[in-house]
Parts: C-alpha cells; sequence; structure tokens
C-alpha cells in the first residue's frame, strides 16, 4: 500500500469507527515512515470532521459519532508517544463534569464526545465533583470552558455554588461557565449567571465555539 | 387484565437473563449500610461489585408481599396494590410548569405545586399525588417542604421520590405527624417513597441509603431507575428491560433481605433517546411497549408494579399529547399494573400543565373503564332480550334490560370530552385544550380541601423549621 492508500483506508476506518482497524492502519502509516502529526491531520482528524459532517446532515447518530471518537482516539492514542515536541491545535480546553451529589453522566459524555470530534480538548472530570475540585483543575489546566452537568432536583443549586466559589477565589473572569442537565433551562442558567446552556448537544459545541471565541 | 406481550416462555427467558445479569455482573455500591446488608445475607463481593446469586434472588422474591394498602388523609382514597387498578399519578419533579393563564412555559413556585395539587385532589380519576419542582424552596429541605405542601392540598396518597438520603428523617416526622405517629403511619401509610438507582446497575449513595431508610420505617419502597435504550441500557427493547428488570430486583433483594415481607414496588422505566440530538424521550410507542414487557415481569413474580403512562415528547396539551399518554398508559395498564405515573406532564416530563392534567384524568377514565373488562353472564348476553326484541318487532330502547345497564353504567361518560353534534359543537367551537384550561380554572377557584388540623399544621410547620436550622438555612 502507497502511503497515499494507507491514509485513505485509515480516514475510512474512522468514519467506519472501526477502532482496531484503525489501530492496524496506524501502525502501518507510521512503519512507512508518515509524519504522527501527519497521520493525525490527514487521515484521523480528517475522518472524524467526516463523521461530524454527516452527523450533521442527519445520516449519521450518536452511536456513529462516538465510535468514531473512540476509533479516532484509538491512533491518537498509538501516536502519542511519537508526538514529541509536537503538539496538537486545539480550538480549546474545555472541562466537564457532573456536579457533587450527582452520578448521572450521560448527558455529559456525549456533550464531552461532540466536543472532542469538534476539536476541543477535554478533560472529564468524571461525577460527584465536589466545587473545590472544580477550582482546583481550573486553576491546574487553565481551561477556556468549564462544563457543569446536573440531573436531578435536589443537585442542580450545586451548579450555582460552583459559579459563586468561582467568585470568590477571583477566578470568574478567567473562565467561561457552560452549564447543563435535563431539568435546566435558559431562565435557571441567568439566574446563576452562567455564561451558556444549552439544550442539546449539538447546541452546546455552537455555544462553546462562540464562547471560546469570544474569550 | 389478561392481556400478554411476551409469552410465557419469553417472560422464563427474560428471567433467566435477569438471574445471569445479577449473579454474574452484579451491582456496585457506595453505600456501606446496603453493601453490608447485601453481603452478610448471602450476597457476594465480587472485585467491587456485589453479585446476587440466583437462590437469593428467587428467596426474596417468595417473601416479597402481594398486596399491600397505602391511604390517603381520606380513607376513601385508599389504594390497594396488587390488584391492577391502574391508579393515576401526578408527575413527579418537573422543573416547568405552563402557567394556566398566559399559556407559557415558565419556573414552578411553590405556589404551583399548591395549585396543582389541589386540582388533582379535585379530578376523580386522578388517585396519586407526587410533587412538582418548586425552584424557590432551598434545595436542603425541598423533599421535606414539597410533602408539607401536599399534604395541606390534598387528602389523596402521596408518592414521594427519595433523591437524597438526609431527608429521610424529616419525611417520615412529616407523615407520622399527620398519620397520628410513626406505628400509626406503619398500619396506614400515608405514602410509599421510591428510590432511582443509576443505569446501569448503579447504587448511588443517596438512593441506595434511602432506600434502607424507607424499609426501616416500615414504609412501601418503590424502586425506580430510568435506563434509556440506547446509552445506559442496551439498543434491544428487551435488552434493556432484561438489564432494568435485574437493576429493580437488586432493590427488590435488599428490601426483602432488610425486613422479609417489608412492601416493594417494582417502578420500571425504560425510556429512550434521540439519537441525534441525545434528548432523553419519554415518548411512545417504546416506552409503552417496554413498560408492558417490564410489567410482565413483576405480574410473573406478583410483585406490585407501577409504569409511566401519562407521558409523551408532545410540548403542549393537544392531540399529539393526547395519543402519547393514551398509548403509553393503555400498554401497561391492559397488562395489569397499579399505578400509572406521569399524568400532567408534557415534554418527556419534564413540564407539568393544568390543562394536561384535566386531560390525564379523561384518559384515566377510560383506562379505568377498560381495565374493568365485561362480565360475561347470561343475563348480560341477552340472548332473551334480542329474541323479544324481534319478536315484538320492536327496538331495544323501548326494553328495560336497556335501562337497567345504562344505569348500571355500561357506557362510558366521559368527564371532559365533546360529543355534541357539530352545530351545537360548532356555536363555541371549542378544542379540547381550551375545555381543559377552563375546567382547571374552574376547579381551582371552587374546590375546597379539607384541612390539616391546626394543631397538626403546626408541627409540620416545626419540622420544617428544623429542617432549615439544621441545614443552616436561616
Amino acid at each position: 500500500m502507497s502511503r497515499e492508500e494507507i491514509l485513505t483506508r485509515l480516514t475510512e476506518a474512522v468514519i467506519e469507527g472501526d477502532d482496531s482497524l484503525v489501530v492496524e492502519l496506524t501502525q502501518k502509516a507510521v512503519d512507512a515512515g508518515v509524519e504522527p502529526l501527519v497521520i493525525i491531520n490527514d487521515a484521523l482528524t480528517k475522518g472524524i470532521r467526516i463523521v461530524g459532517e454527516y452527523f450533521g446532515s442527519g445520516q449519521y447518530f450518536l452511536p456513529d459519532l462516538l465510535l468514531g471518537a473512540k476509533a479516532m482516539d484509538a491512533g491518537v492514542k498509538l501516536l502519542e508517544p511519537l508526538l514529541v515536541g509536537t503538539s496538537r491545535e486545539f480550538h480549546g480546553r474545555v472541562l466537564m463534569g457532573t456536579v457533587q451529589g450527582d452520578l448521572h453522566e450521560i448527558g455529559k459524555n456525549i456533550v464531552g464526545m461532540m466536543l472532542k470530534t469538534s476539536g476541543f480538548e477535554v478533560v472529564d472530570l468524571g461525577v460527584d465533583v465536589p466545587a473545590g475540585k472544580f477550582i482546583e483543575k481550573i486553576k491546574e489546566l487553565k481551561p477556556n470552558v468549564i462544563g457543569i452537568s446536573a440531573l436531578l432536583t435536589t443537585t442542580i443549586g450545586r451548579q450555582k455554588e460552583i459559579i459563586e466559589v468561582l467568585t470568590e477565589e477571583g477566578l470568574r473572569d478567567q473562565v467561561k461557565v457552560m452549564i447543563g442537565g435535563a431539568p435546566i433551562n435558559q431562565a435557571w442558567a441567568d439566574k446563576i449567571g452562567a455564561d451558556g446552556y444549552a439544550e442539546d448537544a449539538i447546541t452546546a459545541v455552537e455555544i462553546c465555539k462562540k464562547l471560546v471565541a469570544a474569550s | 387484565m389478561r392481556f400478554e406481550f411476551l409469552s410465557e416462555a419469553e417472560v422464563k427467558q427474560v428471567h433467566q437473563a435477569t438471574l445471569a445479569i445479577l449473579n454474574q455482573i452484579g451491582i456496585h455500591t457506595t453505600s456501606p449500610r446496603l453493601k453490608k446488608l447485601l453481603v452478610n445475607n448471602g450476597c457476594k463481593e465480587q472485585g467491587d461489585r456485589i453479585v446476587f446469586p440466583p437462590e437469593v434472588v428467587e428467596k426474596a422474591l417468595s417473601t416479597a408481599p402481594k398486596t399491600f394498602k397505602v391511604y390517603g388523609r381520606d380513607d376513601s382514597h385508599m389504594l390497594e396494590f396488587g390488584k391492577n387498578k391502574a391508579y393515576a399519578q401526578t408527575c413527579v419533579g418537573t422543573p416547568s410548569i405552563m402557567d394556566l393563564d398566559s399559556g407559557e412555559k415558565r419556573d414552578v413556585t411553590l405556589k404551583d405545586l399548591e395549585d396543582y395539587v389541589k386540582l388533582a385532589d379535585a379530578l376523580e380519576y386522578i388517585h396519586v399525588i407526587s410533587p412538582i419542582f418548586p425552584r424557590d424552596v432551598p434545595q436542603e429541605i425541598i423533599v421535606s417542604a414539597e410533602t408539607v405542601a401536599m399534604l395541606r392540598n390534598t387528602t389523596k396518597p402521596l408518592r414521594i421520590c427519595a433523591e437524597s438520603s438526609h431527608e429521610m428523617k424529616y419525611i417520615v416526622d412529616i407523615l407520622a405527624a399527620v398519620a397520628g405517629g410513626k406505628e400509626a403511619l406503619r398500619q396506614k401509610p400515608l405514602a410509599y417513597i421510591e428510590v432511582s438507582p443509576l443505569s446501569p446497575l448503579e447504587y448511588g449513595f443517596d438512593p441506595a441509603e434511602a432506600l434502607i431508610d424507607i424499609v426501616e420505617a416500615g414504609l412501601p419502597l418503590g424502586v425506580i431507575p430510568c435506563p434509556m435504550m440506547g446509552s445506559t441500557g442496551p439498543m434491544t427493547l428487551i435488552g434493556c428491560v432484561a438489564q432494568h428488570n435485574a437493576e429493580i430486583l437488586a432493590g427488590v433483594v435488599a428490601s426483602q433481605l432488610l425486613k422479609p415481607g417489608s412492601p416493594v414496588i417494582m417502578s420500571p422505566r425504560v425510556t429512550f433517546m434521540d439519537m441525534r440530538s441525545g434528548v432523553g424521550l419519554w415518548a411512545m410507542p417504546e416506552m409503552g411497549t417496554a413498560a408492558a414487557a417490564s410489567i410482565e415481569m413483576a405480574r410473573y413474580y406478583g410483585i406490585p408494579s407501577t409504569a409511566t403512562g401519562y407521558s409523551g415528547a408532545a410540548k403542549s396539551a393537544d392531540a399529539q399529547s393526547g395519543y402519547e399518554h393514551l398509548y403509553n398508559a393503555l400498554m401497561p395498564a391492559l397488562i395489569g399494573t397499579d399505578v400509572l405515573a406521569a399524568a400532567g406532564s408534557l415534554d418527556n416530563v419534564l413540564t407539568s400543565c393544568f390543562a394536561m392534567l384535566v386531560m390525564d384524568n379523561e384518559l384515566s377514565s377510560v383506562v379505568q373503564r377498560t381495565i374493568q373488562g365485561v362480565e360475561v353472564t347470561t343475563e348480560r348476553l341477552a340472548v332473551d332480550v334480542i329474541a323479544e326484541v324481534i319478536e315484538s318487532h320492536g327496538n331495544f330502547l323501548a326494553h328495560k334490560h336497556t335501562r337497567k345497564y345504562l344505569r348500571a353504567g355500561e357506557l362510558w361518560d366521559p368527564p371532559l370530552g365533546d360529543r355534541q353534534t357539530f352545530e351545537k359543537w360548532a356555536l363555541k367551537g371549542e378544542k379540547i385544550e381550551k375545555k381543559a384550561r377552563e375546567k382547571a380554572k374552574e376547579l381551582l377557584s371552587n374546590h375546597q380541601v379539607e384541612p390539616l388540623s391546626a394543631g397538626v399544621d403546626a408541627e409540620l410547620e416545626l419540622i420544617l423549621k428544623r429542617a432549615r436550622e439544621e441545614a443552616e438555612i436561616f
């Protein structure tokens, strides 16, 4: 296989969401002497961009998107050790987590995956994340945006708490805050002073892009 | 009813899959109390999970009671669980409501909760009251405040959802104050309390701890996880039903290990997702068909059950909400369930609507009528009557048999729907949603709820005060 052929087939494997084929072809590309960053940009990222386009046009659904992202990740993981000294370009860094007392994460995970496939670097703190942990990680990672998720009617108050602590710590103007979760609406976002809210994952990406562009 | 969605052989297959899930995969919990309870009573630790040997499950299934009762402040509203009466329950926890005057969606307030409960109290075919979610009440005491608001505005039985364990003591105190003490509450529970573990198979700290508190307080427990097909459960309806059955049975088993014979309710809620937007759907037909399958499992075990009947994706009280709610309610009702939840809800159970509650009262009435079935007797088969009418060259209108059974209620009388001639209807030309809104307004201004005694009311205020103080809200 020529280098071009390997990269074309690798792109297709990402579009198909076939992670084992992606690993195999990524290794082939490395063995053929293709630069790791070229593999990422001309095959893996290209593939996921097409997945995103298919999703946008309604041809693909969430499982296609998640499998595509998983396949891309498998390739990137293989290349990471070879990337020393070079760095990938991201739209921005997003820190996400579900609030303390809440273990619901499927919505957060979907938004996180959509952001990844749209070119953001996503750091996921998981579930049951106390305000203090958000603050600590914001100081450490300096994200452009944080995404705070809550599903339970008894835990959405934690979103307000985190914003208050951010203000107390003098960090509020250094990071944009997005909130989400089934019981959340724009009125709540306005009330607690969040910068962004979206009612679905697609809109979340759009808003995140706007917030990063404005920051 | 005697309808079946799964065949007997299929029910057994789902049961075997359920036992395999519990025995091989088991649950995870962060509650030390639940873990200790399970492990000390025959379940096994396997890595960080707890697995359930089939004999432990089967034994628990045999001690769970087949019937029990839940009471309202007024005894005439008593619920008989295990009799498949398909009582209608108002939707829990909606953060939004459609304003009755403007028709616009907005945040729920405590006043809305009071009005909504009062309306439900007035509606004949709404039998169980659950709280919508007021946004102007401190989070730390939310369920306690909701419970007090409900008790003040209805004499019907309550269904409470315990999303956190820290309020359990206040909730029990509140209910006991109204019942006349903790023993009286155990004898005649004024509520059943449900906990919602996470799918797949995760008993988080709060629901797990609350589960134990509820059983210890002697109140009927409901187990209500909500998996979504293809995201927090398998994509296949039957796979999701099996996983869901296992996560519910884990809670049933826990209740029986803690107190054999304690009342427990299986509350399956297999939901699904819009695979384009990720929005959670409580729409049809998947919700209704999955409920039918899950309820058939509960029927197989002989354990009382609830299903979400009155739900859909429609955003206003209209034709879509009407057909969605009727489909999702009728499917599990035909299999045989005790409670159909989410009455009055819109937008995948995120919004409540006064007009929709009035429409669901209508649907509940027809569901009640349907599950009554028919009595097949010689007199009702009316062969003699047919002969007499034919012989006399008359018609059935003038036969006493007709009058007798008309009076006995052979025809359903819609509480809301229109059946006038076209011309009479056209004088006002009203759509059902408008009629429903008018009826809601009328009931809200005229309906009187039997108040709590001054002494009990003051006691509830004291409990709320204590809850506020202990949560450091002043």
